[in-house]
């Protein structure tokens, strides 16, 4: 536990001392700003109608979700990768940590930063709270499902990043598997009408999961999902740093 | 204590370690030999626990790697061949992160970590970011981490690459000084390093161990009979039969030195360099030179490891690996017969590999500072 410990603040503090993450911080925060802006301006056209939800309009759509799948990718890429490139998984996997302990480690770390990225976001509502109504509960929701989604795929992320030596690789195939099965669920959703394929594909499928939790309702179906899926990719990720050794 | 029993790995069809086995006693500096590509790292790998070997089993004070590899991980101190560390993290910060994931807690990490970087001289780049220090200092940082947690086990994979000379006195200093407090495995290809240091040698050829004991030992049961030079000045025709007449004289070879140098080949238990002298007073020569020639450990290691090339796999290479056998059996006590042998062999391939494109250097270049021995 101490070393999972360990490497969980190490790593904690290597996002914080990294040119990149700034980077993506400040990419991150004025994409969000500029996604913001352009959603009240519009609201602000009386000839838009108005709506109940605004903040709704922030966390749903194309640019909420390639963002996303951006930022876990550029948030995990480094996190293995970059210690099988440089060899010092070597003095790490000789010290008395388990491979599972390192995944893990490493993935709350990335997922921490995760959240400290979206921390400030929370002033949109605020904002929006100043000068109009603001239903807290969805806005809640929202950002659940945006804390499920994004430990989701920083899972992936995690896994692909144990796979290579490469961060560019690692990240290449983060970002398309992610982006590919994410989009071709929800295509494939909206294409079959059959009873039990309808299902199955929504249980599967992230925007509608997502619209669930906009509107406030939290599905324990969901968090099971979420869970085992994380649950998988991270126990797969931890294979496949211990199958380094048998090559 | 470190304990191989008859380690094994072997990538794809690559046998890389071939059945090693051997034991490192508790207070021992034990030396592993070998040339690049022999088998040393893997061998050293699958003792830290980093690569599980294919066949064989690891003890590690006293307890079994595999069954319980984070204990043993807990008593060992590795640092690698390669010394990986974070570039952006501060040298004490590192050493911070590294005594908590060893399991230290509270007072003891600042302790441990104030200790480590006492003991490897880290204190004028405590506070500096590890990207910016010298590969010196790196290498000094890595060896900080593997003592961290005073293991009872250390285990070095050429410490002392990349150093200047005067750290390099500096950690070998260290190493002789904690080799006295617990066990500790080093592996290097400079052989002066292996003399100074290591109460007992292995070395590793192809995979297997090639050969076993003390430095001394090693050197005599592998280089023969010992020599002695002897230089005259304006010698007489008649100077070579005339030393060979002298008791324990049993050949008498031109040396390297000009037409009056000479090495007499002596028998091991005599020293005729007393007579020499007489004769060559009785006789009115001019003695400009007379010793004895060690033999080094460098020439030890070049007859062990030097192969005849694949054509010839049937003839002098095999000769030299039976040799090998015998000396990893018979340690210290192998006979003069398969000594001979393998200094026979030795030779001969030294001979033909002299033709090739990597020539392992005469051993007349023996123990002139850091001279490293090519595969």
């Amino acid at each position: 536990m101490r070393a999972l410990q360990a490497t969980f603040l190490r790593e904690l503090r290597a996002y914080f001392v990294s040119p990149l993450a700034y980077l993506v911080m400040c990419f991150f925060l004025v994409y969000n700003g500029a996604i913001f802006a352009a959603v009240i301006s519009v609201l602000n056209d009386p000839r838009s109608g108005g709506t109940e939800r605004p903040m709704d309009q922030l966390f749903q759509g194309f640019f909420f979700w390639i963002i996303l799948c951006f930022i876990t990718t550029v948030l995990t890429m480094r996190l293995i990768s970059e210690e099988l490139r440089s060899g010092s998984i070597e003095v790490l996997m000789t010290a008395p940590i388990t491979e599972v302990q390192v995944i893990v480690g490493k993935y709350l770390a990335a997922l921490t930063f995760y959240c400290a990225l979206w921390v400030p976001t929370v002033a949109y509502a605020g904002i929006v709270a100043r000068y109009s109504h603001v239903d807290w509960g969805p806005i809640a929701g929202g950002y659940f499902g945006i804390f499920c989604l994004g430990a989701l795929f920083l899972s992936v992320g995690v896994l692909f990043s144990a796979l290579t030596k490469s961060q560019l690789l690692a990240a290449i195939m983060t970002f398309v598997v992610l982006v590919a099965v994410l989009f071709l669920i929800g295509l494939l959703d909206n294409l079959f009408n059959g009873e039990v394929a309808k299902q199955a594909l929504g249980y599967v499928n992230l925007f509608g999961h997502m619209e669930e939790f906009h509107k406030g309702i939290v599905d324990s179906r969901h968090l099971i999902y979420y869970g085992s899926a994380i649950f998988f990719f991270l126990f797969l990720a931890s294979r496949a740093l211990e199958d380094r050794k048998w090559r | 204590m470190i304990e191989a029993h008859d380690l094994s790995r072997r990538y794809g069809d690559f046998t890389a370690v071939d059945g090693v086995s051997f034991t490192a006693a508790d207070h021992e500096i034990l030396g592993m030999l070998g040339p690049n590509g022999a088998g040393k790292t893997t061998t050293i790998r699958m003792i830290t626990g980093f690569l599980p070997p294919t066949a064989g089993r690891v003890t590690v004070a006293g307890r079994d790697l595999f069954e319980s590899p984070t204990e043993v991980r807990r008593h060992l101190g590795y640092l690698p061949e390669n010394v990986a560390l974070y570039p952006e993290m501060r040298v004490e910060e590192y050493l911070l992160y590294r005594a908590r994931l060893e399991g230290l807690t509270g007072g003891e990490v600042r302790a441990a970590v104030g200790e480590a970087v006492e003991r490897c001289m880290l204190e004028e780049v405590r506070h500096q970011i590890i990207g910016t220090i010298s590969k010196g200092f790196r290498q000094r940082v890595g060896l900080a981490t593997a003592i961290l947690h005073r293991p009872e086990v250390l285990v070095l994979d050429e410490p002392t690459v990349g150093l200047d000379p005067k750290q390099i006195i500096s950690i070998r200093e260290l190493i002789r000084e904690l080799g006295r407090e617990r066990t500790l495995l080093l592996s290097t290809h400079i052989l002066p390093e292996v003399e100074l240091l290591c109460d007992r040698v292995i070395i590793i050829d192809r995979g297997r161990i090639a050969a076993e004991g003390t430095p001394e030992s090693l050197r005599q049961s592998w280089v023969g009979n010992p020599g002695l030079r002897v230089t005259l000045k304006d010698a007489p025709e008649a100077a070579p039969a005339t030393l060979e007449q002298i008791a324990g004289v049993i050949a008498v070879r031109a040396g390297a030195g000009g037409p009056g140098s000479f090495v007499l080949e002596c028998d091991r238990t005599a020293d005729p360099r007393e007579e020499v002298f007489r004769a060559a007073v009785e006789r009115g020569w001019v003695l400009l030179e007379l010793a004895r020639e060690r033999a080094s450990l460098e020439e030890v290691f070049v007859r062990l490891t030097t192969h005849e090339q694949p054509l010839e796999v049937g003839g002098a290479a095999g000769a030299g690996g039976a040799a090998g056998a015998a000396g990893a059996s018979g340690g210290a006590g192998a006979g003069s017969m398969s000594a001979e042998d393998g200094a026979d062999a030795g030779g001969a391939s030294r001979a033909s590999a002299a033709g090739e494109a990597a020539p392992p250097p005469p051993p007349a270049a023996a123990g002139h500072g850091e001279d490293e021995v090519p595969s």
